[in-house]
């Protein structure tokens, strides 16, 4: 048996009597590209912080690539090879779109700064202040942030959020590229069905804080239960 | 994507060349200009004129270390006299217990407040901005009454003498108060706090810091600690409040609770508000200007408070920048339309 | 004992202060670094007034006129940078404080000058066996009066409702249709007519001076960053606990007193970053 890029056993997180993640349990095969869907307030994002060590104590166990990360800082998982993009742009807008990619490439163990501006297109804008390049180029320099260093495991909270169509196509392809071509496992949140239904290899569905199904897009697609709480005439 | 990878090579390699070849352009240009400082007392007569400027390029120093902390932090300090005033009182102290050798002074008053800053940085740093600039006040004037009510240790209001032993690192003390010398080493000692900060601003660690200031968050998820880095610049900023204290202590060789006072902190601000603290030369020509109005005031000299009051407003309002962004951008206005008359 | 109280005395009149930045915090996000000079401003206002008017109605006149100095403050500097960074608005209520400072010199000059207190308070009464003078538990009763007066206000009152929405979260509370702007110019004047209230009733404890502001201060932004910045009964807390150790460090330790309120700080927000009552991050 091969040994799994990341799992989440019983993860659990509670403000006051509300659980935001109730026993969450998540097993991503090396490579995979995981969708992650489910209404407002499902967990979604909360899940993510679980899993990158942000925001407060968290119940459960999260392994990655068979080492018990639980203790760890977000910092220290980011470090051990863990990256997340995040749902609103995040990214050093003073810096040069070069200076802040190969910022973090420092942290990693490979440093391929280049490689990752040219597989995102962003190498023309090196030398540009990232606040003054398009939102579009912002969304994809946040990717960059994240995936410099070769990490093994990407997060990425909604990174279509806000492009036009055509952008989000050419982002779902690039995914799907990089997912392949590097062997970096994905763990996708977007609410752009058409991007999710794309690119993902299993789709996981969350509500009320708990999973709600587990499949792949056909299985998804079928399950009455998912339709019913979600998906309603949404989908195709 | 791989056509394009031999000119985007070509790319790479001009920009990390490019990276190079600034550090010996930042040291020859501090050279040249600490040099010129040698000529400066020759071709400017008056000791009036010498004091004056000696005072001035004191406080261009404190008002770097402002500037610096601003530019890589993000946070303004209110009180960076506490530094200043407390590498004073270690020089005064010093002399008055004879607890060191005066060069170790030198150094060790250049090193507490950098450690003070260090350690009380890791807990203030992490406060909103705002918390930050009522605190550095706050520490500061409460060192400024501590010094102004410890009549035993340091003569309170009276304040003390700086003893100092006829010889400093071999240069004759008297170098260090007569105005032509003193100007000549201050202007030294600015070049090169300038060029090290420069330097220090342009290195990973500059840029790194400058990421946190703009989004600590983010900084985290790429791997990297951030309240160490934010300390640091801090203890860095504070060390070079203490080097202009210590050169205002050698330089007048008597310490009074006033170099510890709000005013002379927020005298300091204002000049590396007016300068522009994101050029790191910025607030270093803010006290120039400051220095250069005040001395015009003439009569007016006795409403200086309100003055410089005034003028802090209107700065702030009409100038956030400061001189340095309003050259900075005219520069590159200038730059962009003459690329556009070529083209 | 006594100096017990007279340490409630010191913390009762830096919550005076210290409230009246908290209040315009929760409304603008900013602090006013001149707060200390409104306050030595209301002091010579009230020992203006009282000369001629007597110190009661003196101090109304004090109270008054730095209300309307607040709502001033908020017209033409809180409001038209309400939208830039939060060390703009700082930098320029610093430079009002050299400007205030530099008035108050030129106009009732830079020596030292002492108000009495009022007849009717200048007595003393024996408090666990000694004398005390009665104008002291006057000042604590004055702090009980606003501390209960503004949680009356906050609680029962719209405007305190709108108050207390704006201080946890300013955008969405004007988004709901609460005039900021009005709501933001009377809490300003109230944060200010405190500290003119404070000022005045300061006269009688110490000796006026340009400087008396700058002194003040210190001990004032402690207690609202110890308290939480936002909080009510954070800077309550804050300000009886340090005024109570300042006053007895003044007491026991005169040449160290200065940095106990330091200490104190340190060790609050070293075990809770976000200061007594403010809110999680």
């Amino acid at each position: 048996m091969t040994t799994l890029a990341l799992e989440g056993i019983d993860l659990t997180r509670r403000y006051g009597g509300f659980a935001a993640l109730d026993k969450v349990s998540l097993r991503l095969e090396p490579g995979e590209i995981r969708g992650l869907i489910g209404p407002n307030g499902a967990g979604k994002s909360t899940l993510m912080d679980a899993l990158c060590g942000r925001g407060g104590p968290t119940g459960g166990t999260v392994v990655f690539n068979g080492r018990d990360i639980s203790g760890l800082s977000a910092q220290a998982r980011r470090r051990a090879g863990l990256a997340r993009s995040f749902q609103k742009t995040n990214i050093f807008p003073a810096l040069m779109v070069r200076e802040q990619v190969a910022l973090a490439a420092r942290m990693a163990e490979t440093d391929n700064t280049d490689e990752v501006l040219v597989a995102l297109g962003l190498l023309d804008l090196a030398d540009r202040r990232a606040a003054d390049i398009s939102y579009g180029d912002q969304r994809r320099l946040d990717l960059a942030l994240a995936l410099v260093g070769r990490p093994s495991v990407l997060l990425l909270d909604e990174p279509a959020a806000g492009l036009s169509i055509n952008e989000s196509i050419v982002l779902a392809r690039l995914l799907k590229d990089l997912a392949s071509s590097w062997n970096v496992t994905v763990l996708l949140v977007e609410h752009d069905m058409e991007v999710i239904f794309a690119v993902s290899d299993r789709i996981t569905v969350l509500n009320l804080g708990r999973v709600l199904a587990e499949g792949t897009r056909e299985e998804i697609r079928g399950n009455p239960e998912v339709v019913r709480a979600y998906l309603g005439s949404s989908i195709e | 994507m791989s056509s394009a990878v031999p000119r985007d090579k070509a790319k790479v390699a001009a920009a990390s060349i490019a990276a190079e070849r600034r550090t010996p352009t930042v040291v020859l240009a501090a050279g040249l200009l600490a040099a010129a400082g040698f000529a400066v007392p020759w071709v400017v007569g008056s000791q009036l004129a010498l004091t004056l400027m000696t005072q001035a390029v004191i406080h261009a120093i404190l008002a770097t270390s402002i500037g610096f902390m601003i530019r890589q932090n993000g946070l303004t300090s209110f009180g960076h006299a506490a530094f200043f005033g407390m590498a004073a009182y270690l020089m005064a102290l010093n002399g008055k217990l004879d607890a060191m050798p005066a060069e170790l002074a030198v150094l060790a008053a250049i090193a507490v407040p950098a450690a003070f800053a260090f350690f009380a940085g890791l807990i203030i740093v992490r406060l909103p901005a705002l918390s930050f600039s009522m605190l550095t006040l706050a520490v500061a004037q409460s060192l400024y009454e501590l010094m102004l009510r410890w009549r035993g240790l340091a003569g309170g209001d009276d304040g003390m003498a700086v003893r100092l032993p006829s010889r400093l690192f071999g240069i004759d003390i008297e170098l260090f108060q007569a105005p032509s010398s003193m100007f000549v080493v201050s202007w030294c000692a600015l070049v090169a706090v300038i060029a090290i900060l420069t330097l220090v601003a342009r290195s990973h660690f500059g840029v790194l810091t400058v990421a946190i200031r703009e989004n600590e968050e983010r900084a985290r998820y790429v791997g990297y600690h951030t309240l160490v880095p934010r300390a640091l610049v801090f203890a860095l900023s504070a060390a070079v409040g203490g080097l202009a204290g210590v050169l205002f202590a050698l330089y007048n060789a008597f310490v009074t609770p006033g170099a510890l006072h709000w005013s002379l902190s927020g005298e300091a601000l204002i000049m590396a508000v007016i300068g522009g603290p994101q050029a790191i030369w910025g607030p270093a020509l803010g006290a120039v200007i400051f220095f250069v109005v005040k001395n015009a005031m003439g009569d007016l000299t006795e409403h200086w408070p309100a003055i410089i009051g005034a003028m802090l407003i209107v700065v702030t309002v009409l100038l956030p920048q400061g001189i340095s962004g309003l050259l900075n951008r005219l520069n590159r206005l200038n730059r962009r339309s003459r690329e556009a008359g070529k083209a | 004992m006594i100096q017990v109280i007279n340490g409630l005395v010191y913390g009762s009149f830096l919550y005076v202060l210290a409230v009246g930045l908290v209040l315009i915090f929760g409304l603008r996000r900013v602090t006013n670094f001149a707060h200390g000079s409104f306050f030595m401003l209301g002091a010579y206002v009230s020992y203006a007034a009282a000369a001629h008017l007597g110190f009661w109605t003196g101090m109304i006149v004090s109270v008054a006129a730095l209300a309307v100095f607040g709502a001033l403050l908020d017209r033409f500097v809180f409001r038209p940078l309400s939208r830039e960074e939060p060390i703009v608005t700082l930098l320029v209520t610093f430079g009002l404080l050299f400007v205030l400072e530099d008035a108050v010199r030129t106009i009732w000059g830079k020596d030292y000058i002492s108000v009495s207190a009022p007849e009717a308070l200048s007595g003393s009464v024996t408090l666990f066996g000694s004398q005390f003078p009665t104008y002291r538990l006057f000042v604590i009763a004055v702090a009980i009066a606003v501390a209960l007066g503004l949680a009356v206000w906050l609680r029962s009152t719209k405007v305190g409702l709108y108050v207390r929405a704006s201080s946890v979260d300013p955008v969405t509370t004007a988004m709901q249709g609460v005039d900021t702007d009005r709501l933001s110019a009377l809490v300003v004047a109230i944060g200010t007519g405190l500290a003119g209230l404070s000022g005045t009733i300061a006269g009688p404890l110490m000796a006026l001076s340009p400087s008396m502001g700058g002194y003040i201060i210190i001990d004032c932004f402690i207690v609202v960053v110890t308290g939480g910045l936002t909080s009510f009964t954070g800077a309550f807390v804050a300000a009886l606990v340090i005024g109570q150790f300042h006053n007895l460090g003044l007491v026991y330790v005169p040449e160290v007193a200065s940095v106990i309120p330091l200490l104190i700080m340190a060790a609050v927000l070293g075990l809770r970053p976000q200061g007594l009552a403010g809110p999680r991050k």
